[in-house]
């Protein structure tokens, strides 16, 4: 079978790759056309993700299980690179500015590249064990999900912000086309509310579920406590901006450290640490 | 002297409980001081942490609760700022907020209008005929919506439309929403408990254990386990664990459910999950002593069955599923005076054994797998205050970052002996929208009164 999601997402990978290689080559070259390019590769590639994503959904209930892509490890890295691609696109089309995209898509293509080439992620469609068959998985994986997206897309900018920064005199060459700090900042700060809100309703939809599975909306699991420390991570960085000399600069590390924080979040826990989400490991 | 000495100490706590420098500053600290109870297990023994981490650390573990790091004295005491420094900070704003929820914004002149961040004005050297005057009126409010209006105001007629002035409480309630949960959870601490019980198919049981102190919590009512069945997918992995549960009051039926995970039973506030299930095996002998006196007997492991007219007691010491196809089980046979044998029963063959005087004549019959289903018994009066609190944070955070407080003003007057009309609009959240919505204004009026300047 050659069309089927496993194809599809391969060829995803492969997309968002050269997708990443031509923002950045429109970044470092300054070349409009490549840069439209890149915007119209990127539209293709999420078309087929989400046409992949959609059949295996459907392979899903073929094989008499029938549940959301949205059950283990590698369903949750394609997902993760499908909403990095629509948060920026989103923001591109806004702002109308592709060189964010250079630092936007490669955590896309990352997470692609990681969950079709690692030799121990499972790809195979698997039935749902008793724990995960709730009504609150899609609800609880998605908004969680658009809240992890959004921190990528603002660490991208945070990172932006201190190369920006730290070559504040150019105004020419690579540098000159990357938006001005003020600019920057805003970006960010916008970025990480839209994404707090989403990390704020994927905690509460996982203390929801918590509570019908377990009795308990909160019990201190290791993935639970590391959601809320990147809670507390991006709730410093929104009351930072009313501390004088906080915005700016040290708001673009906090992008860059929080999203440090939900990669141990959606990763370090799992391999790292022992929980109730081991589930999210195989 | 001492007086105003106080006072002075006391402006200064509040003022640095009242901080948002504090509020960062504790974020931070509890981001980081909540990272030492993901690395060191949790709720083990204090034995656990002495053989982990050896005698220097298992001090430290020892005064600082890193057992259990989430309900030590120094984190507690640090949720305990937190929440004095949300109450603090957000009293602080009080008068600010109410003095913005109270301004009058009708209460401006004309020259304030044109140091708003956003203004435009005409000027016309006729004056405006009542029903060109009402065509710029009707323009503003297509787009501005609503509106009240001043006459005489600096000799002229002003217009304001205003909207999201209430938007200045959102803040209000998503700080109040974290105190809220706090509250719910401590509700949920001291009026609810959490246990668990262990309970056979076919038994009932009308108390449970505490979780943590191994207390027995009555129920006030009992609960039944009719049956309990698992299920399997094709590869071996569980599918479904499913519990018959009848709940009786007085030896009467009053509620009955099939649970699964993620759909418990709730009956009086108290709310049963499926959490585990272990399987015994049972099995069914018939033991005979002559031709009439015999007597068929259930032995489940771990549970003694007795022929107490024979004073006889028979245990299950092992059991397995086949032997060369069959079911066979180990079983152990003990009398009056402490004297105990044992021999493997195959079903379907028959086995003698002597005691004192008497044969008997043993034989398996049946044996089959009975389960316990695992039961998590909670009852939390709070978890509702617990989702109060999280909807006031979605509606406080969306009204705080998404509303915006919106003025939209027109002046239309005489000055000079010309016309003057001036548009003006100020907005505290999303710019970008609020300066597509004015300029729609502006063509309007431009349209109009452009060509008359």
């Amino acid at each position: 079978m050659t069309f089927s999601s496993s194809y599809l997402f391969s060829l995803t990978t492969f997309i968002y790759m050269g997708a990443a290689a031509l923002y950045l080559i429109h970044w470092i070259f300054r070349v409009k056309k490549v840069g439209f390019l890149a915007t119209v590769v990127t539209v293709g590639g999420i078309v087929i993700q989400t046409v992949g994503i959609g059949l295996r959904w459907i392979e899903s209930y073929q094989l008499g299980y029938g549940h959301a892509p949205l059950s283990n490890l590698y369903e949750s890295l394609v997902f993760f690179s499908w909403v990095t691609i629509v948060v920026y696109l989103i923001i591109e089309w806004q702002v109308k500015q592709r060189v964010i995209g250079a630092f936007a898509t490669p955590f896309a293509s990352l997470s692609m590249a990681y969950a079709s080439f690692s030799p121990n992620i499972e790809d195979k469609i698997q039935p749902l064990i008793p724990a995960l068959k709730s009504n609150w998985l899609i609800a609880h994986v998605v908004t969680c999900f658009l809240g992890y997206a959004s921190f990528a897309v603002a660490c991208g900018l945070g990172i932006m912000y201190l190369i920006k920064n730290r070559f504040s005199g150019a105004s020419e060459g690579i540098m000159g086309v990357i938006p001005d700090c003020k600019i920057l900042d805003e970006l960010i700060h916008q970025t990480i509310v839209f994404g707090f809100l989403w990390l704020t309703l994927g905690i509460i939809t996982g203390a929801i579920w918590a509570n019908d599975a377990w009795g308990t909306y909160w019990s201190w699991d290791p993935k639970e406590t590391w959601s809320l420390i990147t809670w507390f991570v991006y709730a410093t960085a929104l009351h930072a901006r009313f501390v004088r000399g906080w915005a700016g600069r040290r708001i673009a590390y906090i992008s860059i450290i929080g999203f440090a924080s939900v990669m141990f979040t959606y990763f370090g826990v799992n391999f790292l640490l022992s929980g109730l989400h081991s589930y999210g490991a195989q | 002297m001492k007086a105003s000495s106080s006072t002075y100490q006391d402006t200064s706590i509040w003022r640095f409980f009242s901080s948002v420098r504090l509020a960062v500053f504790l974020l931070i600290i509890l981001a980081i001081t909540s990272i030492v109870g993901t690395v060191i297990p949790q709720g083990e023994s204090l034995q656990f942490y002495l053989e982990r981490f050896g005698p220097g650390f298992f001090r430290i573990i020892k005064v600082l609760h890193l057992n259990d790091t989430y309900h030590s004295w120094w984190y507690l005491i640090l949720l305990g700022l937190f929440s004095t420094n949300l109450v603090i900070c957000t009293l602080r704003r009080l008068p600010f907020t109410l003095k913005l929820s109270r301004r009058d914004n009708l209460s401006v002149d004309s020259g304030r209008l044109l140091k708003m961040p956003f203004k435009k004005d005409w000027e016309i050297k006729e004056e405006l005929d009542n029903d060109s005057t009402q065509s710029i009126i009707s323009a503003f409010k297509k787009v501005a919506g609503k509106f009240h209006e001043r006459s005489d105001v600096d000799g002229g007629r002003l217009f304001l439309a205003e909207r999201g002035k209430w938007s200045y409480w959102g803040v209000y309630g998503l700080h109040g929403s974290i105190l809220i949960i706090f509250v719910g959870a401590l509700v949920g601490l001291f009026l609810g408990f959490k246990g668990s019980v262990m309970l056979p198919e076919g038994e009932t049981i009308d108390h449970i254990v505490n979780r943590q102190t191994g207390e027995h919590i009555p129920l006030g009512f009992s609960v039944r386990c009719n049956r309990f069945n698992i299920s399997f997918y094709d590869n071996g992995a569980p599918k479904e664990y499913r519990s018959d549960l009848t709940v009786l009051n007085d030896d009467k039926e009053v509620f009955h459910k099939s649970i699964v995970v993620n759909d418990p039973m709730e009956y009086k506030g108290v709310t049963f999950y499926q959490a585990s299930y272990r399987a015994i095996p049972e099995v069914t002998v018939q033991v005979a002593k002559s031709d009439t006196l015999k007597r068929s007997m259930t032995i489940s492991a771990f549970q003694k069955a007795l022929w107490s007219e024979e004073q006889l007691s028979f245990g299950l010491m092992q059991y397995m599923p086949s032997v060369h196809g069959r079911p066979a089980a180990r079983i152990r046979v003990g009398d009056q005076e402490g004297r105990s044998g044992n021999f493997w029963l195959l079903k379907g063959n028959e086995k003698e054994f002597q005691r004192g005087e008497n044969l008997y004549r043993i034989s398996l019959s049946n044996a089959k797998q009975r389960y316990l289903t695992g039961l998590q018994v909670k009852k939390d009066p709070g978890v509702w205050i617990v989702w109060l609190g999280c909807t006031v944070l979605i509606v406080g955070f969306t009204v705080v970052f998404w509303v915006p407080h919106r003025r939209m003003w027109l002046w239309i007057g005489r000055r000079k002996g010309k016309t003057v009309v001036i548009l003006s609009g100020q907005t505290n959240k999303n710019k970008l929208q609020f300066e597509k919505d004015i300029r729609k204004i502006e063509e309007a009026l431009n349209s109009s009164l452009g060509a008359r300047q």
